[in-house]
C-alpha cells in the first residue's frame, strides 16, 4: 500500500525544488533524474487517488492538523483531483521530454528544473487548496517561476517577454490580495467553503466590487481578452517545453481558479453573462489574430487563447453539459496543446527564422515530429476520430440547449479560421518542397516516445472518449455540488449559519 | 464473429495501413495490397451481406446504429463499384510517384468514410465519417503539391463550412429531438417548432449541397477536380460527391416532407439549374481537359440536384439513376484523360492532338463516356434526362426546363471539344510514340464503358434497386420495366429497338465509310500547311484547337465576367484587411498591454450596474 495523500502534490516537488542545488553538488545527473522521481510519483499517486475517488467523498487533508476554517486544507475533489491529476501526469511527461534539458552554450539545467518543479507545485497547488489565501500564495508560486522561466535563455526578447509578463502578473497579484483583502474585511474567513456560506450577508455592491477584482486578477492568468498581451511573447520565449507548461499547466491553473470562485463563491448571475461576453471576444479576437501571424509559436500562443475563450464559454452556461464540455476542453486542449508545442518546439529550432513559411518539406526531414505536428493540429481544430471533435461537439450541444444558436454560429465560424491556419502549416509541412538541405537536429528518443504517447492518447480518447467522460462527467458532478463541497469540508456549518 | 459491417470497415481501414506499410517496402507489393484490399472489401460488401446487418453501439453517450438502408445500399454500391476499378486503375496511374504509401492510405480512408456514411443510421457516426473522408481527400488534392495554399486551403475552408453547418444542424436536431438516430429525427421532426425546422432544414441541406458542388458554394470544385491524381478525381467526382446527393435526397424527402417547404425545393432546383447552366459554360471555355471535367462535373450535379429537388417520384428516381450513369462515365472520363496524361504528359487540348490512332481503346471509352453525358440513345444518359424531362414536365416547371434543356445542348460543345481535340485532328510528330495506356488503366475503363453501354439498353439493371432504395424514401410503387421506358401520356420507348436501329446504322456508316476513306487517308501535322508568305515559327501552335468556341465565348462573355471566385476572393481580402486591423490589438508594447487591463479594470467597475443589475 502506497501512501497516497494530496498534501504531497505540495510538499514532494517544493521540497525537491529546494534541496536540488545539494544533489547537483552530489552528482551532476541527478539535477535531471530527481525530479523525475518526483513527477512519476506524483503522476502514480493521482492515479491511485482518481481510482477511488467519486463526487460524494472527496479527499479533504488538514495541513499541520488545524481543522477548518481556522488551518489550511487541501481538497481533492473528482473536480480538483482530475485538473491536479492532468498538471501532474503532463508535468511528468514534460519532464520526460526534457530531462537532457541543455542549450547549446551553457548549462541552466539547474535552474530549469528547480523552476518546472515550483511551476507544477503552484499549479497543482491553486487547484487543490480550500483557502483563498493560500491559492494567492499558490498562484505568486506559479507566477514567480513562469517569469524566471520566460527569461531562462537570458536573450534580449526572452527579457522583454518575461518584463511584461511581470508586469501584467503584478496587476493580477495586486488585484486578487485587494479582493481578498476586502473579502475577508467582509466575511472574516479566508476558508472557501466558510466565504460561499457567508456569501449572502455581503452587500451586493461590494460583492460585485470583489469579483471584478477577482475577475480581472484570475482573468489575466487564464489569458482573457483584453488581458492577455503576456501570453504570445511568454509563450513564444520560453523554452519549448515550457510553452507546454504553460498551455497545460499555468492557464488551466488561472481558468480553474476563475471557475472555482465564479462557481463555489459568488452567486451571480452577471457573472455568468460577463463570462460568456469575454469568452466570445477572447475567443474571436485570438483566432483571428492567430490567423495573421508569421511565427509558428506565436500563431500557437493565439491559438491557445482561442481555446482558453472557449473554455470560458463552455464555464458560462452554468449547466450541467457547458461544465462537462468545458472539462472536456481543458483536458483536450492540456493533451493536445502539448503536442503542439512539443513538437513545434523541434520544428522551430531547425528553422533559421521561426517563422512559417521556413517550415517547407519539413515532413520528410523530419517525419515523425511532423506526422505528430500534424495529428495534433486536426485535434485542435476538431476533426474526428479525433479527442478534439468530442470536447468541440459538446460545447455545442450545451450551447444548443441553452438555445444559444448565434453562439454555435461564432464558434463554428471561428473553427473555420483555425482550420485555415492550422491546415497552412500542413501543408507547408507536407505539400512544399524543401528550400535548401540544411543539418537536422532530430528528436531523441525520450521526447519521441512522449509525443507519440500524447499522440496515442488522442487517438484512444477519439475513438473511444468513453476512457475519459467517465471522470469528466464526476468532475462536473462535484464541481456543480456546492453544498456537498461546504459540508464535507465544514460539516454542519451551513446550518449553524442559516 | 465480426459484425459484416464492421468487418467491411475494418478491411478498409487494414488496406489503409497496410498498403501503407507495403508501399514503404516496395511499390510491387503495395500495389498488390491496394488492389487485394480494394477488391475483397467490394467483394464482401457484395456477397457478405446475406441478411441485413445491424450494429448498434454506445458511443459517448450518443445511440449509433450502422446498417444499410435500402436508400444508402444503392450509394455504397456505387463507391464499392467504382473505388476498386479506380484503385487498380491508379496501381498503373501513379507509378513512379513519391510516398504512395500516403496516398494510398488517404485513398482508403476516404472510401471508409464513404461507406461509413452510407451505412451511418444516426447523425453521428454520419458526421465523423463525413469529416474523415473530407480530410482525407483534402490530403489527396494537394498531394501533387500544386497551388497548395489556393486550391487546397479553398478546398478545406468550403468543407469546413460545409460541415459545420451539418454539425450546427445536427446539434439543433439533438436538442429537439432528444436522439441522433436518423429514423427519430425524421419521425418527431414535424413536431418541432416551424422557424427551428426551417433553421435545421436549410443548415443541413447547405451542408449537404456543398459538397455536390452547388452555386454559389461550388468555387473549391474545379481546382480541387483537377488538382488530385486522376485516379483520385475519378472517385471524387464520381462518388464522393453523392454523399451531398445522397444527404440531400434525406433531407428534402424525408426530413422537409411536410409540404411547407416547397419554396426551398424550388430555389435548390433553381441553384441547381443555374449550376448546371453556369458550369457547362465555364467548362466549353476550359483549354485543359481536366479542368473542362471538372466543370463538367459540376454541371451534371445540377441536373442530379434539380431531380433531387424537385422531389416527386419520377423525378428521385432520374436523379438517384443519373448519380449512378454520372459516377460510371465521369469516372471513366477521368481515367480516360488520366490515361492520356500519364501517356502524353499533358491534358492542355490545344497540345495534345490525334491520339486515335495511338490509344484507340481510351477513345473508345472516352467516345462512350462522352455519349453518356451528352445523354444520346442508345447510353444510359438518355434514359436519365428523358425522365428527369419529364418529370419537370408533370410537375410544371417549364423554365427549369429552358435553362437545364440550353445547358445540356451547350453540353454537346464541350463533349466535342474534349473528343475532338484529343484524339482526332492532325497528328503531331511529338506525339508520334505514344502507346496505348498500360492494361490495369485500360481494364476499369472498358468496363466502365461496357456498363455504360448495357445500361443504355437495359436501365431496369438500374431501376431495381432504385425502385427498392425509393420505398425507404417513401415511394413504395414505383414502375419500371427492363428496357421500356413510358411516360405519363402512355407513350412508349423500346430501347432495345432503340438500340438495335443505332447500332445497326453506325455499324453500317461504319463500315461505309472506313471502306470509302481506306485509300484516302493521309496523315499530317499542324505543319502541314499551305501559306502565303507567312511562315509559322517552328514552336508556334497552329492548332485550330485554339479558340475553338471563340464565337461562343464572345455571345456569352457577359454572364462570365463576374465570378463567384472573385466575389469570394473579395470577400476573403476584406475579411483579411480587417484581421489584420485587429492584430495591431497586440501592439507587443509592455505598457500597453498594462493600460489594457487598467481599461478593462474601469470598464468593468463603469458597467456593474450594466452587468450585474444592480
Amino acid at each position: 500500500m502506497v501512501i497516497a495523500d494530496p498534501i504531497y502534490y505540495i510538499v514532494l516537488p517544493l521540497l525537491t525544488a529546494f534541496l536540488l542545488p545539494l544533489f547537483g553538488k552530489l552528482y551532476k545527473p541527478l539535477i535531471g533524474i530527481i525530479p523525475g522521481f518526483v513527477f512519476l510519483f506524483l503522476a502514480y499517486m493521482s492515479v491511485i487517488l482518481m481510482i477511488d475517488i467519486r463526487p460524494d467523498n472527496p479527499i479533504i487533508t488538514k495541513i499541520a492538523g488545524w481543522t477548518p476554517p481556522f488551518g489550511i486544507n487541501l481538497v481533492f475533489s473528482s473536480f480538483s483531483g482530475f485538473i491536479a491529476s492532468l498538471i501532474s501526469i503532463m508535468g511528468f511527461l514534460i519532464w520526460a521530454y526534457s530531462y537532457k534539458f541543455k542549450k547549446v552554450g551553457f548549462d541552466d539545467s539547474l535552474k530549469y528544473f528547480i523552476l518546472l518543479l515550483l511551476v507544477v507545485t503552484g499549479s497543482i497547488g491553486i487547484v487543490l487548496t480550500g483557502d483563498i489565501f493560500n491559492l494567492f500564495v499558490f498562484l505568486e508560486i506559479t507566477g514567480i517561476s513562469a517569469y524566471a522561466l520566460t527569461a531562462l535563455y537570458r536573450g534580449r526578447d526572452g527579457a522583454e517577454a518575461a518584463f511584461k509578463f511581470l508586469l501584467i502578473g503584478a496587476f493580477a497579484s495586486s488585484m486578487i490580495l485587494l479582493a481578498i483583502i476586502l473579502l475577508y474585511t467582509q466575511v472574516g474567513t479566508l476558508n472557501m467553503a466558510e466565504i460561499s456560506v457567508r456569501m449572502h450577508e455581503v452587500d451586493l455592491k461590494i460583492k460585485v466590487l470583489i469579483f471584478i477584482l477577482f475577475f480581472v486578477g484570475f482573468g489575466i492568468e487564464a489569458e482573457m481578452f483584453p488581458l492577455n498581451g503576456w501570453v504570445p511573447d511568454a509563450y513564444s520565449q520560453a523554452p519549448g517545453p515550457i510553452a507546454a507548461v504553460f498551455a497545460g499547466m499555468v492557464a488551466k491553473a488561472g481558468i480553474y481558479a476563475l471557475v472555482r470562485i465564479i462557481y463555489l463563491m459568488f452567486d451571480l448571475e452577471g457573472a455568468f453573462h460577463l463570462l460568456l461576453i469575454m469568452g466570445v471576444i477572447t475567443m474571436i479576437i485570438a483566432e483571428v489574430v492567430a490567423l495573421r501571424q508569421e511565427a509558428l509559436r506565436r500563431m500557437l500562443a493565439y491559438s491557445s487563447i482561442g481555446q482558453m475563450g472557449l473554455i470560458m464559454i463552455a464555464f458560462s452556461f452554468n449547466t450541467e453539459q457547458g461544465v462537462f464540455a468545458a472539462i472536456f476542453l481543458m483536458f483536450n486542449h492540456a493533451i493536445i496543446k502539448s503536442l503542439l508545442f512539443l513538437t513545434t518546439s523541434f520544428l522551430v529550432y531547425n528553422t533559421k527564422t521561426k517563422l512559417i513559411s521556413d517550415l517547407d518539406g519539413f515532413g520528410k526531414k523530419m517525419p515523425l515530429v511532423s506526422l505528430l505536428f500534424g495529428l495534433g493540429a486536426f485535434a485542435i481544430v476538431g476533426l474526428p476520430p479525433f479527442s478534439g471533435f468530442w470536447s468541440k461537439l459538446y460545447v455545442l450541444i450545451a450551447a444548443a440547449n441553452q438555445h444559444m444558436e448565434v453562439i454555435i454560429a461564432l464558434i463554428l465560424s471561428v473553427s473555420v479560421v483555425e482550420i485555415i491556419y492550422y491546415f497552412k502549416v500542413i501543408s507547408r509541412l507536407y505539400f512544399r518542397k524543401a528550400s535548401e538541405e540544411i543539418p537536422i537536429q532530430k528528436p531523441s528518443l525520450n521526447s519521441s516516445i512522449v509525443m507519440i504517447v500524447l499522440g496515442l492518447i488522442i487517438i484512444s480518447v477519439g475513438v473511444y472518449p468513453d476512457l475519459i467522460t467517465g471522470l469528466i462527467e464526476n468532475a462536473t458532478t462535484s464541481l456543480l455540488n456546492k453544498d456537498l463541497y461546504i459540508e464535507k469540508i465544514l460539516p454542519g456549518l451551513a446550518e449553524i449559519i442559516n | 464473429m465480426m459484425n459484416s459491417l464492421f468487418l467491411l470497415l475494418f478491411i478498409l481501414f487494414g488496406s489503409a495501413i497496410l498498403s501503407y506499410i507495403g508501399h514503404r517496402i516496395s511499390e510491387t507489393l503495395g500495389n498488390i495490397i491496394v488492389v487485394v484490399g480494394a477488391f475483397s472489401a467490394s467483394i464482401w460488401f457484395f456477397v457478405g451481406f446475406e441478411t441485413p446487418a445491424e450494429f448498434s453501439y454506445k458511443i459517448a453517450d450518443f445511440d449509433a446504429l450502422w446498417s444499410f438502408s435500402s436508400y444508402s445500399w444503392i450509394f455504397a454500391a456505387l463507391v464499392s463499384i467504382l473505388s476498386p476499378l479506380a484503385l487498380l486503375y491508379s496501381t498503373s496511374y501513379m507509378k513512379g510517384k513519391e510516398r504512395l504509401g500516403t496516398f494510398y492510405f488517404n485513398f482508403f480512408l476516404s472510401i471508409l468514410g464513404m461507406i461509413g456514411i452510407t451505412m451511418s443510421q444516426d447523425f453521428i457516426s454520419l458526421f465523423i465519417f463525413w469529416e474523415i473522408m473530407t480530410w482525407s481527400s483534402y490530403l489527396i488534392v494537394i498531394y501533387l503539391g500544386k497551388d497548395v495554399e489556393k486550391v487546397g486551403i479553398k478546398y478545406m475552408i468550403f468543407s469546413a463550412i460545409g460541415a459545420y453547418a451539418l454539425l450546427m444542424g445536427i446539434v439543433l436536431i439533438n436538442r429537439e429531438v432528444g436522439s441522433l438516430l436518423i429514423e427519430d429525427a425524421f419521425a418527431y421532426f414535424p413536431q418541432i417548432q416551424f422557424s427551428t425546422q426551417l433553421l435545421i432544414g436549410i443548415l443541413l441541406l447547405i451542408g449537404f449541397s456543398i459538397k455536390s458542388a452547388m452555386m454559389p458554394l461550388h468555387v473549391w470544385a474545379p481546382g480541387a477536380y483537377s488538382n488530385s491524381p486522376m485516379s483520385y478525381t475519378a472517385v471524387f467526382s464520381g462518388a464522393l460527391s453523392k454523399m451531398g446527393i445522397y444527404g440531400l435526397g434525406l433531407v428534402f424527402i424525408r426530413l422537409l416532407s411536410s409540404g411547407e417547404f416547397t419554396l426551398i425545393n424550388e430555389i435548390f432546383a433553381w441553384a441547381g439549374a443555374i449550376t448546371t447552366l453556369m458550369a457547362t459554360f465555364y467548362a466549353i471555355i476550359q483549354d485543359d481537359a481536366k479542368k473542362l471535367l471538372a466543370y463538367s462535373s459540376i454541371g451534371q450535379l445540377g441536373y442530379i440536384i434539380v431531380g433531387v429537388a424537385i422531389g416527386t417520384e419520377l423525378s428521385i428516381m432520374a436523379a438517384i439513376y443519373l448519380a449512378i450513369l454520372h459516377a460510371a462515365f465521369k469516372g471513366n472520363l477521368f481515367m480516360a484523360i488520366g490515361a492520356v496524361e500519364k501517356q502524353t504528359g499533358s491534358t492542355d487540348m490545344t497540345l495534345v492532338t490525334g491520339l486515335i490512332r495511338k490509344m484507340p481503346l481510351t477513345f473508345f471509352s472516352t467516345l462512350v463516356s462522352i455519349i453518356a453525358l451528352a445523354a444520346v440513345p442508345p447510353l444510359g444518359g438518355f434514359v436519365g434526362k428523358w425522365m428527369l424531362y419529364q418529370s419537370l414536365l408533370a410537375s410544371e416547371h417549364f423554365f427549369l426546363i429552358i435553362v437545364i434543356f440550353t445547358a445540356s445542348t451547350a453540353a454537346f460543345l464541350y463533349s466535342f471539344k474534349i473528343l475532338y481535340s484529343l484524339f482526332l485532328g492532325q497528328e503531331e510528330p511529338e506525339f508520334k510514340n505514344i502507346k496505348e495506356a498500360p492494361l490495369p488503366m485500360l481494364i476499369p475503363m472498358i468496363l466502365l464503358s461496357l456498363f455504360l453501354i448495357v445500361t443504355g439498353t437495359f436501365p431496369g439493371i438500374l431501376f431495381e434497386p432504385i425502385a427498392n432504395g425509393m420505398k425507404y424514401l417513401g415511394f413504395n410503387d414505383v414502375n419500371w420495366n427492363m428496357s421500356l421506358l413510358v411516360n405519363a401520356w402512355g407513350d412508349e420507348v423500346n430501347l432495345q429497338h432503340v438500340s438495335m436501329y443505332i447500332g445497326t446504322i453506325f455499324i453500317v456508316a461504319f463500315i461505309f465509310i472506313s471502306l470509302k476513306n481506306r485509300k484516302r487517308t493521309r496523315y499530317v501535322t499542324t505543319k502541314d500547311i499551305s501559306t502565303s508568305g507567312e511562315i509559322p515559327l517552328p514552336h508556334e501552335n497552329l492548332s485550330f484547337k485554339l479558340n475553338f468556341y471563340k464565337p461562343f465565348e464572345r455571345a456569352i462573355s457577359p454572364v462570365m465576367k463576374k465570378t463567384m471566385d472573385s466575389i469570394y476572393d473579395e470577400i476573403g481580402n476584406g475579411l483579411n484587411a480587417l484581421f489584420q486591423f485587429i492584430r495591431y490589438i497586440y501592439s507587443g508594447n509592455g505598457q500597453g498591454y498594462a493600460l489594457y487591463v487598467i481599461i478593462f479594470f474601469v470598464l468593468l467597475l463603469l458597467l456593474k450596474n450594466q452587468i450585474f443589475g444592480l
